[in-house]
């Protein structure tokens, strides 16, 4: 009697243990809710709340992680730019250098002239290497900046009303709306939506960007979270944050530039259109 | 609203414009690379002019990535 009672228990143990390991391991490998947990790692978490009469002050992680890579440029400037030479003798010296030269030289493909390209320089190049040290962010796990809405709206804001402001300021107001009008009057209306798209264009790229391959990565981390995010993460973190950067300090340069050729295109026209025509008066 | 027919729409929107951004930009860089063959000495210039034409490719398959962001978590 006592001898079935062993052999019975012996008998169910594999069985029962079997389906408790498999419900364990189950348990290890099942996926929650996916989507459930995407939709908590792209929700802005606020930070700080201030009630500020019928208002209510926000900030976000976003603006967190905004101000700690301005810390870090205002760090990375400081040491660049420290004990310089006539002759460059240390490595930061030039690594800084060929970085201003690489810019003046976009400055000048785009149709500036020296004086213009150094001028431009300096805003356009802390915006690209903003943009590009924000989206790095994503490599230490820390969401991008550029996820939210908000940041690439107020960039590509702030650059087109730069581009607009500088252009007026190096060709004057007569050059700026010359550069409208420049191979037909009937193309005004087409150029300034021009400008109301050059926002859109440039938030939407970088915001669809970021945005994108943040939820991709998060996904990753959550099937995979073992060698493959780091393998992944290679391209949508680094290649595809310094990308990014570039692409936004290309355009804004290229916007400015349109503007200053076509002004100089327009004043060249109008001036062989006098010559003919003053040529034609004494004939 | 069923989010099955949602998921379709969001995946047919990135599908198409990502098949037909694809196409374009394989066209374009061909078309580069053959000219900078044919004249290796202004490659430096088609390089540039390419660059712009694939960003502004790439813009269309962004734009529909976005609505398809928003189908999916704005529903």
């Amino acid at each position: 009697m006592r001898s079935m009672f062993v052999r019975q228990a012996v008998l169910s143990f594999w069985p029962r243990f079997w389906s408790a390991f498999k419900e364990d391991m189950l348990e290890e490998i099942r996926i929650g809710d996916i989507g459930f947990e995407i939709e908590h790692a792209i929700a802005p978490r606020i930070l700080f709340r201030w009630p500020l009469g019928p208002f209510e002050f926000m900030i976000s992680d976003a603006v967190v992680v905004s101000w700690i890579m301005l810390a870090v440029i205002f760090v990375l400037a400081w040491l660049m730019g420290r004990k310089r030479d006539m002759i460059p003798q240390t490595g930061r010296q030039l690594i800084s250098e060929n970085l201003v030269d690489i810019l003046l030289k976009l400055c000048q493909n785009a149709g500036m002239s020296y004086e213009q390209a150094e001028t431009v320089v300096p805003f356009v190049g802390t915006i690209g290497i903003f943009i590009t040290l924000t989206n790095l962010s994503s490599l230490f796990k820390i969401p991008p900046p550029a996820k939210n809405p908000a940041f690439p709206i107020i960039l590509a804001l702030l650059t087109v009303a730069y581009v607009i402001a500088i252009s007026i300021h190096f060709v004057g107001l007569r050059g700026f709306w010359s550069s409208l009008i420049y191979p037909k009057a009937l193309l005004l209306p087409f150029k300034l939506l021009d400008f109301v798209i050059k926002p859109i264009s440039l938030s939407l790229r970088l915001f669809g960007n970021v945005f994108g391959a943040f939820i991709l990565m998060e996904f990753i981390y959550i099937i995979i979270p073992v060698l493959i995010p780091g393998v992944i993460g290679l391209w949508f973190d680094l290649a595809d944050g310094i990308l990014q950067g570039v692409i936004f300090t290309y355009l804004s340069v290229t916007y400015i530039g349109e503007i200053v050729e076509g002004a100089h295109e327009a004043a060249h026209a109008r001036q062989e259109r006098l010559q003919a025509h003053t040529a034609a008066k004494k004939a | 609203m069923d989010r099955g027919i949602i998921a379709l729409g969001a995946a047919l929107a990135i599908a198409i414009a990502a098949g037909a951004a694809a196409l374009a930009i394989g066209l374009a860089s061909g078309k580069a690379f053959e000219a900078s063959a044919r004249q290796p000495e202004i490659s430096g210039k088609i390089q540039a002019l390419l660059l712009t034409a694939i960003v502004f490719i790439e813009a269309t398959a962004i734009y529909a990535l976005v609505v398809s962001l928003l189908l999916i978590f704005a529903y």
